[in-house]
């Protein structure tokens, strides 16, 4: 009979990733550079909500981009229009990126001088979740057609994020979407999140959420 | 593929506990699916063979134990299975809960020779 030795250890299977992360995070508190993941579905409105929050920050914070996308950089080639350095990451048919991705990038991207990093994440709001980044704030993007019981169906997502931003709020007349119903969704997930209502594209709403990021980012710089 | 990036992860994990326990070679690992973890046991089987290929576990077989998923309602207390459930009290019809257990992915076995 072979002679097993059986190891009994009852360890998340992401716990390396988790220990990565927290090592990241303090090494962004030494250099004062607050790092922001940025999630949604697939064209909830990432991109465009970055090019407004790049716009109305620009002239107080620095400010570099981190586009994370499986295959493609159409995203990246959009937000280098703002003037913010901008880095693109594949993930080589992944869909999300965990902590030691996030390391490199930054090191690509040379966080030197940088007061504020904004990771888009893969479109999805399943592994994202589950990957602690090593950001010092996570946040996502639900938008109106996506429907008000998202929190319900999503439940770890919504419970990892500081922030909630409603997008496409312009089209909500055309939307069954009950906007109290969804607020208690979150709620029941996450009671701390604060949830801001923007069109991205309208650019309304976005102040209430850059004053929000503003004193993030001193208050993480102090 | 959400299933092969979780996989990938656990090898990171495993490789650094067997490092330190002075192991080589993994016979099998035992792992606890919990059914809210959003993750599906048959998709880890299917995605296996890719995340242990060229791995130390190349030969290691996986063993998957499914940890049901059971929450308590905040509402009356009643104590139910959420996947059998819809996610809704079956007394009361609440969507407000407590998960119990289930929600988790977690090694528990590690069995080398
Ligand atoms: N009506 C409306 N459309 C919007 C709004 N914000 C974004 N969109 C549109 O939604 C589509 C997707 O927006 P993106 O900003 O590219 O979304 P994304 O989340 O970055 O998409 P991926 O990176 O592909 O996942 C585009 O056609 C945008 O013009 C909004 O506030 N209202
Ligand atoms: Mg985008
Ligand atoms: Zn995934
Ligand atoms: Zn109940």
């Amino acid at each position: 009979m072979e002679d097993f030795k059986i190891l009994e250890i009852k360890t998340s299977v992401f716990a390396d990733n988790s220990i990565q992360a927290g090592k990241l995070r303090e090494e962004l508190k030494d250099k004062k550079v607050l790092l922001l993941n940025l999630m949604s579905s697939p064209g909830a409105g990432k991109t465009t909500t970055l090019t407004r929050t790049i716009n109305a920050l620009k002239d107080r914070l620095t400010i570099g981009v981190m586009e994370a996308d499986i295959d493609s950089d159409v995203d990246a080639r959009t937000i280098l229009k703002t003037g913010a350095k901008t880095i693109q990451l594949h993930t080589g048919g992944m869909c999300h990126l965990d902590a030691e991705m996030t390391r490199q990038g930054l090191e690509g991207l040379d966080t030197d001088g940088l007061d504020l990093v904004i990771l888009e994440n893969v479109g999805n709001l399943v592994c994202p979740a589950e990957f602690d980044t090593g950001a010092v704030k996570n946040v996502m993007i639900l938008s109106v057609p996506e429907g008000d019981d998202k929190p319900l169906k999503y439940p770890l997502m919504f419970s990892i994020c500081d922030v909630i931003l409603i997008n496409k709020m312009d089209v909500m007349p055309y939307f069954d979407f009950d906007m109290e119903k969804c607020k208690a969704n979150i709620r029941l997930r996450n009671p701390n999140a604060i949830v801001i209502p923007i069109s991205a594209q309208k650019n309304e709403g976005i102040k209430e959420w850059t004053d929000w990021l503003e004193n993030a980012v001193n208050s993480w710089c102090e | 593929m959400h299933e092969l990036g979780v996989l990938n992860s656990m090898v990171h994990t495993i490789e650094r506990i067997v490092k330190e326990q002075n192991v080589t070679a993994v016979h099998k690992l035992v792992i606890e699916v919990g059914e809210l973890s959003g993750i599906v046991p048959r998709y880890l089987e299917q995605s296996w063979p890719a995340a242990s290929y060229k791995t130390f576990m190349e030969e290691t077989k996986l063993e998957l134990i499914v940890i049901p998923g059971i929450v308590k309602c905040k509402d009356c207390g009643r104590v139910f299975n959420a996947v059998y459930s819809d996610l809704n009290c079956p007394d009361c019809g609440s969507n407000d809960m407590e998960i119990l257990e289930g929600n988790d992915l977690m090694i528990k076995e590690i069995v080398c020779n």
